[in-house]
């Protein structure tokens, strides 16, 4: 569950009236303090790099003092940092955080009947004249689940086909867009997604149109820099926003970014920067170990996928005994084992890289970290990966990246080291204001028991750990006409009436329907009741389960 | 300047396709060697220095470091050539518009393609990685070695091979971009319009290039023709840079494309499936046109209903350069048993036959310099039979691309993949199909039309 420390005073404060409608606008009060300090911590300053029982002081959304012996300002709100770890917030290379995905437009579906054989730019899926800047919302939940496991930046990137447009680093968090950017225009993004229905549809149409826009481009900018100079007798060049773009990559500023799913894709980008001669990027790279010297002739930074194939659920029906299928199974392990130690190899190959989060989930992250770790990465390999490695390949070393004075406050505070079993987020600097993490106590439900009795009527304060903050803390009023149970669940979201409840023994269920982003969403609890305390889950359809704890609150 | 940035590109597109391509040596010994082209020698051994065959002969030294296989009672034979094939890519068609010139299936091949490895285990040691025929005037083909075992697909090109592009006539662009599109073309007229039309353009493009680089030394002010990569591949069929390899069945489509091309000047041209090529063999001979066809297959649609078993043949005995391919994943693994029926069905000498899957596509592709016959001085690339292939007992044994053993029946594993999936294991008879893929990608790809 996260909160920003202030954002939490205000949303205590809408819910403390019993749960009436929490909604209606918090006004947007300027924090108490903008400066906060954090002392006798085991402060990694940089890959290797720590300091003992240090402190780290922040001020006015920068890293203002680190070291031993640091006192607390008087105007400095000190948080709980004993013995905790202090790291620089991570950085993903390449994601779509705080960049809503576009509703599904009505290009879906033109594939069909009468074909468009001139498709324009946009619906050809070029589109290299936007920036992602203009599409960013704070709101995005993926970015409050990536920051709540330590990253603090991403470079993200546009959705879209072949070229969706331009990259911008920005900070995961911040109610304004505008301020969350860090640098703008830092990359053009290219994917092997090929237009649905029209030119270029698949992977050797991308790989043509490419070469013919590179080229155009070129031309584009060579005749405008000549009609510049000797206009008169000239024909003018036209106006082209989508050529003038690829200008930076031309002239070796602007890295491209590919997204390359799989290791074809990856020699598909690499073999366009090698003939064209754009400065490369690759992201979400998987399998690089099998392609080690043309990604090292390529000279191109290098974001491995913080995705990892799932293994297979363990069935332990019966021993397997047949030959064939003990080889195949032989050769699966292989290739996830190959997925797993990419990271390791690359580094062994002296290959520097850092991770991109595009295909990954938020909750998989730290488990698939781990993994990397056990098929040979050294934690410091991670962290460098996740840290200076990406600040230095997306130019932004002296912002960003470590634990020093004068860099932007992006910190990360775990209860161990982060790459230890059980560790917990504890607190996540963004541009100096904290976000606070609670650490769960891991409970299992205790299974109903049908032969107990109690008393489910009365008014519960839930606690539902859901990512979505106005469902987090409902109030479940609970009437008892005569054995029947009816309820009615107040939250965020509103008001909600439950005309029938089930209680079996200890054991209460109940269900309703909602509307979760334009679908109809069925979400159901099953809770045990203890005395004034209550625990379980709530299940919301295609969302998850979530877990659920309860007081039943005063008459 | 513009002239010199795309030299600059071209040359850099050189080098990126020069991979480094591993070779071998090997020396086979005492078999029965089909040279094709210097007829069969008994016990004799085929040296391979460094990926190139060095000698012929009996009883040859082994070059130090060679690697030595035992071909006693064996037959040694020129690695087989298809010359239409979809197996190793990533996309076949880009149906998207009649016209697709521009694209090339060489940016799409697939090296992690299991069906490589069965193509190996036939004998096959190069094929014709074939855009598909949904456009009338497709994409630009890429001839490929079977070298299986790498993950970097530019290491499949044979590097060298001359340029080749799919054209196609007849029932599949009419119905993608007729029926299907609602545009051109409807009628087998509309085709040959499209066919007319492009290269019109090209030669306009071709012009305005020219009149461009005249002027612009005398003219500050002279405006290069934009870039267009569909014209500039149009361009170099017209320049003859780019073999045309057209899917084809109907005699009167034939001889309209071999007229348009005498009205274009256009002289490398290939025809592809040619059923009906028997009819028009004079005519296709006195133009110098190939012709790649089937063993026996046919009437999968209604434009491919008039077809014998003897066309091969018969064009064989008009004297036009005649192969067999596949088109296929599964024929693939058997084109020698392909090439045995027209010892049945025209007899053919041993000899005309096996060139038929030999050096014949070698020379439809522009690479019977290099491979398609046992010579000295051509490339390692053998396959190694238990019986003569022609024969239906024939197992092959051994494949050898570049000196390098690729497929050895004793070694043959049950999965060959490269990548196996690694969250779940599939088993591999699942995976197999017998796949034609000249429609794929249209939406049309379960009708199983070529």
């Amino acid at each position: 569950m996260t909160k920003y420390l202030l954002g939490c005073i205000c949303s205590l404060l809408l819910m403390l009236p019993s749960g009436l409608n929490a909604q209606g606008s918090a006004e947007d009060r300027p924090p108490v303090t903008r400066a906060f300090f954090l002392n006798n911590a085991f402060v990694v300053q940089s890959p290797g790099k720590v300091i003992d029982l240090g402190g780290v002081l922040i001020r006015d959304g920068l890293i203002q003092a680190v070291g031993k012996d640091l006192k607390a300002p008087a105007d400095a709100k000190v948080l709980e940092a004993d013995s905790m770890y202090i790291y620089a917030g991570f950085i993903d290379g390449l994601s779509n955080l705080g960049v809503p995905k576009p509703k599904d437009d009505e290009n879906a579906n033109r594939g069909r009947g009468q074909r468009e054989y001139n498709p324009s730019y946009e619906r050809a899926g070029i589109q290299t004249e936007r920036s992602v800047t203009k599409m960013l919302s704070a709101e995005d939940k993926d970015l409050s689940e990536m920051r709540a496991i330590g990253f603090t930046a991403a470079h993200v990137v546009p959705h879209g086909d072949m070229l969706p447009g331009q990259g911008a680093v920005i900070l995961l968090g911040g109610k304004d867009a505008g301020k969350m950017v860090v640098s703008e225009g830092s990359s053009l993004f290219a994917q092997f997604q090929g237009a649905s229905g029209v030119y270029p549809n698949t992977d050797m149409a991308i790989m043509s149109k490419f070469r013919e826009l590179y080229q155009q481009a070129r031309q584009h900018k060579m005749h405008a820099a000549n009609y510049a100079k000797n206009a008169r007798g000239m024909s003018r060049p036209a106006q082209n926003d989508v050529l003038e773009a690829f200008g930076p990559s031309i002239d070796g500023e602007r890295p491209i970014f590919f997204a390359v799913d799989g290791i074809k894709e990856m020699y598909r980008a690499i073999t366009l920067s090698k003939e064209l001669g754009f400065p490369l990027a690759l992201a979400d790279v998987t399998m690089g170990q099998k392609a080690i010297p043309a990604i090292k002739a390529s000279g191109a930074s290098v974001f491995l996928t913080l995705d990892l194939p799932k293994a297979p659920k363990e069935d332990k029906k019966e021993e397997e005994t047949d030959a064939e299928k003990l080889k195949l199974e032989e050769h699966r392990a292989a290739a996830m084992k190959m997925h797993e130690e990419q990271a390791a190899m690359l580094t062994k190959a002296g290959i520097p890289f850092g991770f991109s989060t595009v295909s990954a989930k938020a909750k998989e992250v730290r488990d698939n970290l781990g993994r990397m770790i056990k098929a040979g990465l050294t934690e410091d390999q991670a962290l460098t990966a996740l840290t200076t490695g990406p600040a230095k390949m997306l130019g932004l070393s002296n912002v960003m990246g470590t634990v020093e004075k004068g860099k932007i406050a992006n910190l990360l505070v775990t209860d161990q080291p982060y790459f230890a079993e059980g560790a917990n987020v504890r607190y996540v600097f963004v541009d100096g204001m904290p976000s606070e993490y609670e650490v769960k106590k891991k409970k299992k439900k205790k299974p109903g028991d049908p032969d107990v009795k109690v008393l489910a009527a009365g008014t519960w304060n839930l606690e539902i750990d859901v990512p979505m903050e106005q469902m987090a803390s409902p109030t479940l009023t609970i009437v008892d006409d005569d054995g029947s149970l009816s309820g009615r669940l107040v939250s965020g979201m509103g008001t909600t009436e439950i005309s029938s409840m089930s209680l079996d023994g200890n054991n209460l269920t109940f269900s309703y329907t909602t509307d979760g982003g334009g679908q109809s969403v069925t979400v159901s609890f099953d809770l045990t009741i203890d005395g004034d305390s209550l625990e379980g889950s709530m299940a919301a359809g295609s969302f998850g389960s979530f877990d659920v704890e309860g007081d039943r609150g005063p008459k | 300047m513009f002239k010199q940035s795309l030299m600059l590109f071209l040359l850099l597109t050189v080098s990126a396709l020069a991979a480094q391509v591993e070779k071998g040596s090997i020396h086979i010994k005492n078999g029965t060697v089909l040279t094709v082209t210097n007829g069969i020698l008994e016990n004799a051994d085929v040296v391979i220095e460094n990926g190139i065959i060095s000698r012929i002969g009996k009883g040859l030294k082994t070059p130090s470091g060679a690697k030595v296989v035992d071909a006693t009672g064996q037959f040694v034979m020129p690695g087989i050539i298809d010359a239409h094939s979809h197996i190793a890519l990533d996309a076949v068609n880009e149906s998207t518009h009649p016209i697709t010139a521009e694209v090339q299936t060489g940016d799409v091949l697939d090296p992690l393609d299991v069906g490589i490895y069965r193509a190996l285990a036939g004998g096959v040691t190069a094929t014709h990685a074939m855009h598909g025929s949904a456009n009338a005037i497709g994409g630009q083909c890429e001839t490929i070695k079977l070298r299986y075992g790498t993950y970097n697909p530019s290491d499949l090109k044979m590097e060298g091979a001359p340029r080749t592009i799919k054209f196609a006539l007849g029932e599949n662009p009419m119905r993608v971009h007729g029926e299907g599109g609602g545009l051109m073309s409807r009628t087998r007229m509309g085709i040959e319009h499209t066919f007319r039309r492009a290269f019109s353009e090209a030669q306009q493009y071709l012009a305005a290039q020219e009149a461009y680089t005249k002027e612009k030394a005398s003219d500050p002010t002279a405006v290069a023709p934009m870039y267009d990569r569909r014209l500039e591949a149009l361009g170099d069929i017209l320049k003859g840079d780019i073999i045309i390899h057209c899917h084809s069945y109907r005699a009167d489509e034939i001889l309209m494309l071999m007229n348009v091309c005498k009205d274009f000047g256009i002289k490398k041209l290939v025809f592809q499936h040619v059923n009906e090529g028997f009819k028009v063999a004079p005519e296709l001979a006195e133009f110098g046109a190939g012709a790649s066809v089937f063993a026996d297959w046919w009437a999968y649609k209604f434009e491919v209903y008039y077809s014998t078993a003897y066309n091969a043949a018969i064009l064989t005995r008009n004297g036009v350069v005649t192969s067999i391919n596949s088109d296929s994943g599964d024929y693939i693994r058997h084109l020698f048993h392909q090439a045995g029926k027209t010892q049945r069905y025209g007899k053919l000498t041993d000899n005309e036959a096996l060139r038929l899957i030999t050096l014949n596509p070698a020379i439809q592709l522009g690479i019977d310099s290099r491979v398609g016959s046992l010579e000295k001085g051509k490339d390692g690339d053998v396959a190694i039979f238990s019986a003569h292939p022609l024969s239906v007992y024939a197992i092959p044994q051994m494949t050898i691309v570049d000196g390098i053993v690729r497929f050895d029946i004793k070694e043959d594993s049950n999965d060959q993949r490269l990548d196996p999936d690694p969250e779940k294991v599939d088993m591999m008879m699942l995976d197999y199909d017998e796949d034609h893929r000249c429609m794929e990608g249209t939406g049309e790809a379960l009708l199983h039309n070529h």
